[in-house]
């Protein structure tokens, strides 16, 4: 895959985030409006100083006046986009382009979303894909095919694996128990998450990540701007995006325990980087669990793991909050909870708080390179998005 | 009528001019795949370009409806009002269809006697006048293979 990256050209000098959530109180307006102040306060800005918007969101708005309207924007380019699930990513991967041309100086990437006021439980799409025979193939059933296919293939007990994925749960609400904007602040017993009301395949309730309502934002500059805005702005090494072609999920060349969109996108941002060995030189992660199988194989797919080996690094502890290579350790889209559009610059705003040592009790060591994973889409079938971000 | 399985309240696909000859070969209960007639390369669901040598030509190959389960998962959950549960959702590779799989549904079987690698062949549910959409069913062992 070819791509140049913007190494060190591109700084993020302010973030904000909202409470995720059950918002009943908030509309996708108000919570641009909180994300947005929330931002400007960061970067130390007054309104007036950005010079273009980038609004991600997948189905809370239509276009840039959603936010030129909430935030009353003088006549600014405000650009709306989606994509799928990594559109919080995808907003900040574009505002970053824009000011790494010379285009802009100054720019915002927002994301939002607004899910609980639906009428309905989890995601809406109202198009049933192509020939209409998986219209019944439901989130949770789509990536519950990942975990017997994982355990079959290594040669895991089916029993153990419940252990590996519950155990995922488990450490993403731990961390998200020490984290005041997280929608889930509750650490859950073990024997809980195992028996909790099974959803599809494996998974049960406590597989699945949380439906909510949220918004988050970063202030983009070109790095040589960075410190007139703040004294510790994080830099961005890499960011890289895969769009699949979709063969996965019915060419029988594939077996479910990979994305080869994550691994190629990874491959990519570790080019950009200079990362030759992501387990030992990316400090922490932020990743697109948005079940815990999804974590399960990321952890190959993103090279922290060797092939065959996560479940035993996930039971060994090496991704909790105070191991080796700490992954989620906001609580991630389990416990932090999956506002579509807001989540990818959610997870960038761990980086931002981590990388500049205000994470509080979740605190990292001296982390150095955070890496962030944004995925949309299924298993065969996919978009991938990854960062990798340092001081 | 045939047998029903899911509700109407079930989400209707749409066809569009790339996947009209399939929807059109399933209300007649024959199951076909898409074959680019440059390459011979099959491909499944319909799509307007070979994934292999990207030739936009193609017809239409019919194939016998039978396979095998490649992988399955069992929902608790409803996606339509009036849904009986659980119900199956499966991976089936089919037979004779050049390495192609498809995604549907599993029928008149106890979810806990499904395991992978179980032959099964289509079975047409008719969920309106000019809509059928194949679900599958374990081979019947009385009938020859």
């Amino acid at each position: 895959m070819a791509s140049n990256g913007i190494k060190d050209r591109v700084a993020i000098v302010g973030m904000g985030c909202t409470p995720f959530g059950e918002r009943w109180d908030k509309s996708g307006e108000d919570l641009l409006v909180d994300a947005a102040k929330d931002v400007y306060a960061s970067a130390n800005v007054e309104p007036d100083a950005v010079d273009a918007y980038w609004l991600g969101t997948m189905g809370s708005g239509t276009s840039g006046l959603m936010l030129s309207e909430a935030l009353k924007l003088p006549y600014k380019p405000v650009t709306r986009l989606e994509n799928m699930c990594a559109t919080g990513s995808e907003a900040m991967r574009n505002a970053a382009y824009a000011v790494a041309s010379g285009a802009y100086d100054l720019v915002m990437a927002i994301g939002v979303e607004k899910l609980k006021d639906s009428g309905y439980s989890g995601l809406v799409t109202s198009r049933p894909p192509d020939d209409g025979t998986s219209a019944s193939m439901t989130a949770p059933a789509m990536f519950s095919l990942l975990a017997p296919a994982y355990a079959k293939k290594y040669g895991v007990d089916e029993g153990e694996l419940k252990e590996v994925i519950s155990r995922i749960a488990w450490k993403n609400h731990c961390n998200g128990a020490k984290n005041p904007k997280a929608q889930f602040r509750k650490e859950v017993p073990m024997e809980r998450i195992q028996n909790s009301p099974r959803v599809a395949g494996m998974f049960g309730i406590f597989d699945c990540s949380g439906v909510s309502d949220g918004s988050a934002a970063a202030i983009l500059c070109r790095a040589e701007d960075a410190h007139k805005y703040t004294d510790s702005p994080i830099f961005i090494k890499a960011l890289s995006f895969a769009a699949g072609p979709a063969e996965g999920a019915y060419s029988q060349d594939y077996d479910f325990t990979t994305f080869q969109e994550v691994v190629a996108s990874a491959q990519d941002a570790y080019g950009q980087a200079g990362v030759a060995n992501p387990r030992e030189e990316i400090s922490m992660a932020e990743v697109h669990d948005c079940f815990t199988a999804t974590e399960l194989v990321l952890m190959e797919d993103l090279g922290f793991s060797a092939r065959g080996e996560g479940w035993k690094d996930v039971l060994g502890g090496r991704f909790d909050g105070d191991g080796a290579q700490p992954v989620n350790p906001d609580g991630g889209l389990k416990s932090f909870g999956h506002p579509i559009g807001a989540s990818g610059l959610r997870m960038m705003y761990e980086m931002w708080l981590q990388l500049r040592g205000e994470a509080g009790e979740r605190q990292i060591a001296e982390p150095k390179l955070g890496l962030t994973h944004n995925l949309g889409g299924q298993p065969g079938r996919c978009v991938s998005f990854v960062s990798i971000v340092g001081k | 009528m045939s047998e029903r399985f899911f509700p109407d309240s079930m989400p209707a696909p749409l066809a569009s001019a790339t996947t009209l000859p399939w929807w059109e070969a399933a209300a007649e209960h024959r199951l076909v795949v898409q074959r680019c007639t440059s390459c011979e390369h099959t491909r499944h669901p319909p799509a307007p370009i070979c994934p292999e040598c990207r030739s936009g030509e193609s017809d239409w190959k019919e194939v016998s409806g039978r396979g095998e389960v490649y992988t399955f998962t069992i929902v608790h959950r409803p996606i339509a009002a009036g849904q009986e549960l659980p119900y199956l959702v499966a991976v089936i590779a089919l037979e004779g269809s050049g390495g192609l799989r498809i995604i549907s549904n599993l029928v008149g079987v106890d979810p806990g006697e499904v395991a992978i690698g179980l032959p099964v062949e289509v079975v047409w549910e008719e969920m309106s006048a000019d809509l059928a959409i194949p679900r599958f069913r374990p081979v019947s062992e009385e009938e020859p293979r």
